[in-house]
């Protein structure tokens, strides 16, 4: 390198505005290798004929499908409802400064957390093996009300409990790492006003909670939409179920499963849709500032006196 | 300045003339594993006094008014709030602590300002102003918020009621935060270091508006490294170190003739050679 500042040869007559694109082999390499991966899988679609897309457009809103993804919807929105609404109690419980409340809803997590949810619902379902009936009354003294618990425990009742006992263990997770995100200087400020706890809660501290509980939350309704497939082991009519007992009779697997994956797809895309609705909801006030927006000196004091 | 100098006289007569307190605090202790933040503090506060208090930090002035505000639950002695002791009800000839929400109602009527503002960023300045009128003291929207124009129009953010905090600078966002403590009316303002946080040049337009309230006769505590703004508008000044008030006084005597070493040594470290009265 020469030490002394020499003018650019080019003064002058340098433009950069006047610069041509630079050729990147790299990405040409790779955007020819993804074409040619495309075109192999269209073809594959395309071609092998073992996938009789006639049938598939021909079961695609057969009825009995049409009713399995009604029992899927249902028990996935149930499963989740019930799962956040237990799950957010039990995340309080876990914030509680009462050691005993604390415990039972670490337990809790931990044991439906830990135990696959494919065994948990085959065990709900023969419930009743275990408890013949089930009955409402005062612990150790008289009974109240009673059933027999192989009539309350159906598929869809079996269906239900596994699920929300799962999500709600889950839930709780999520919902206690976003109240712990919330700064501690909210609820000190929310608490200085004069909030009660529960105001303080409701209204200060969950709601800046939401903005980290919603993206996992989503991801965790689209893991139980797709979790209710485990239900179809206990007989239970859902999307996977409808199409099962037509393969059984037609023995039409795989475009029978095709069937399936559009309309779980399907779901999926639209509550990954309905997500992000969401998330721009609860961004409220942590957008980024636009640059009108801070007239720091502009802005002189006045005060009346 | 002479509404200074009137409401100095104010709280000095009602100090003679025998009248309550507004705010009381005896022998107050405050322990952190072992480690005595406020080591027996008394203090009395008349209506409409503006007490400043300075130290070192880790002196336990923050504790002081944290503790005042009840977010720190204090280990022994008392305070009182109009003669109503805070966060405490007599019970079967002994003390047995209040619920959450007799604590809360207590809360209302004192406004605390943060040092890191802690506005609500999810609520535009309006918003914040607003809530604890709403949903604590059943007031109408319409209502409230007329009246929170009104204050932000005090602290002159009246253009800016719509914008949500991250919108702000840090002046103007402790500019919000008073006057969202001020719209519950509370009896006594708890201000901790509410200038600490700032950009040197936002601290200005923060000490104006104190200075305004000041004048206007609210009750306050002024928690503050701003050894100018508390010889100009503190009625009285409270040195505290280690956990302990060590001299207090009016400005002119607290500044002028300092009568602890520590004081001295203190001063001297934090006031312009410049500013050294005569």
């Amino acid at each position: 390198m020469t030490a002394a500042a020499v003018a650019p040869e080019h003064l002058g007559t340098d433009d950069v505005a006047t610069s041509r694109r630079r050729v990147r082999p790299w990405r040409w390499v790779t955007g020819a290798v993804l074409a040619v991966l495309a075109a192999q899988v269209l073809a594959f679609l395309v071609g092998n004929e073992r996938f009789e897309w006639d049938v598939v457009a021909q079961y695609l809103f057969e009825p009995s499908v049409l009713a399995g993804v009604g029992t899927t919807v249902l028990l996935a929105v149930l499963a989740m409802a019930i799962g956040s609404a237990v799950g957010g109690a039990l995340a309080a419980a876990q914030l509680s400064d009462f050691g005993p409340v604390r415990w039972a809803a670490t337990l809790y997590v931990g044991v439906f957390r830990g135990i696959p949810p494919l065994v948990q619902l085959i065990f709900w379902f023969n419930l009743a093996y275990l408890v013949p009936r089930i009955s409402i009354g005062i612990p150790f003294g008289p009974t109240l009300v009673s059933w027999d618990a192989n009539e309350v425990i159906t598929p869809f009742t079996a269906g239900v409990i596994g699920l929300s006992l799962v999500e709600s263990a889950y839930m709780a997770e999520i919902i206690r790492a976003g109240v712990l995100g919330v700064d501690l200087g909210q609820r000190e400020a929310a608490r200085a006003m004069g909030f009660t706890p529960a105001q303080t809660f409701f209204r200060i501290v969950l709601p800046q909670a939401m903005r980290v509980i919603i993206p996992p939350s989503g991801s965790q309704f689209i893991s139980v939409l797709k979790g209710t497939a485990l239900v179809s082991v206990i007989a239970m009519s859902d999307l996977l179920h409808a199409v099962q007992v037509i393969y059984n009779r037609t023995y039409q697997i795989v475009p029978m499963l095709i069937v399936a994956c559009i309309w779980y797809l399907a779901l999926v895309t639209v509550l990954t849709a309905g997500q992000r609705r969401l998330e721009r909801r609860f961004a409220r006030g942590h957008e980024r500032p636009t640059g009108v927006r801070r007239p720091a000196a502009a802005n002189p004091v006045e005060v009346d006196r | 300045m002479t509404g200074n100098a009137l409401t100095a006289a104010a709280g000095k007569a009602a100090a003679a003339t025998g009248t309550a307190p507004v705010l009381r605090l005896h022998e107050v202790r405050k322990e952190f594993g072992g480690h005595a933040a406020l080591d027996g503090v008394s203090l009395e506060v008349a209506e409409g006094e503006v007490v400043v208090v300075v130290g070192p930090s880790g002196s336990g002035k923050s504790t002081l008014v944290r503790c005042v505000h009840q977010l720190e639950d204090i280990d022994a002695g008392a305070i009182y709030l109009d003669g109503e002791l805070l966060g405490y009800e007599r019970h079967r000839g002994g003390l047995r602590p209040l619920t959450p929400r007799g604590v809360a109602a207590q809360r209302r009527r004192i406004g605390m300002v943060f040092q890191q503002f802690h506005l609500f960023p999810h609520f535009t300045a309006l918003r914040n102003v607003t809530e604890a009128p709403v949903r604590v003291h059943g007031r109408s929207r319409a209502d409230a918020e007329r009246e929170a124009m009104e204050l932000l129009d005090r602290v002159g953010l009246r253009d800016h009621a719509h914008h949500y905090p991250r919108q702000l600078s840090g002046g103007q966002q402790q500019r919000v935060a008073i006057a969202r403590a001020l719209a519950t009316r509370p009896r006594v303002m708890l201000f901790d270091e509410p200038t600490s946080a700032l950009d040197p040049e936002l601290v200005e337009e923060v000490l104006t508006v104190l200075r305004g309230l000041a004048a206007d006769g609210l009750t306050m505590i002024v928690v503050t490294h701003e050894m100018a703004f508390a010889r100009e508008v503190a009625d009285r000044c409270v040195f505290m170190e280690a956990g302990r008030i060590v001299e207090a006084g009016p400005p002119a005597e607290f500044f002028g003739r300092p009568q602890s070493p520590r004081l001295r040594a203190f001063l001297s470290r934090h006031t312009a050679p410049g500013r050294t009265p005569e």
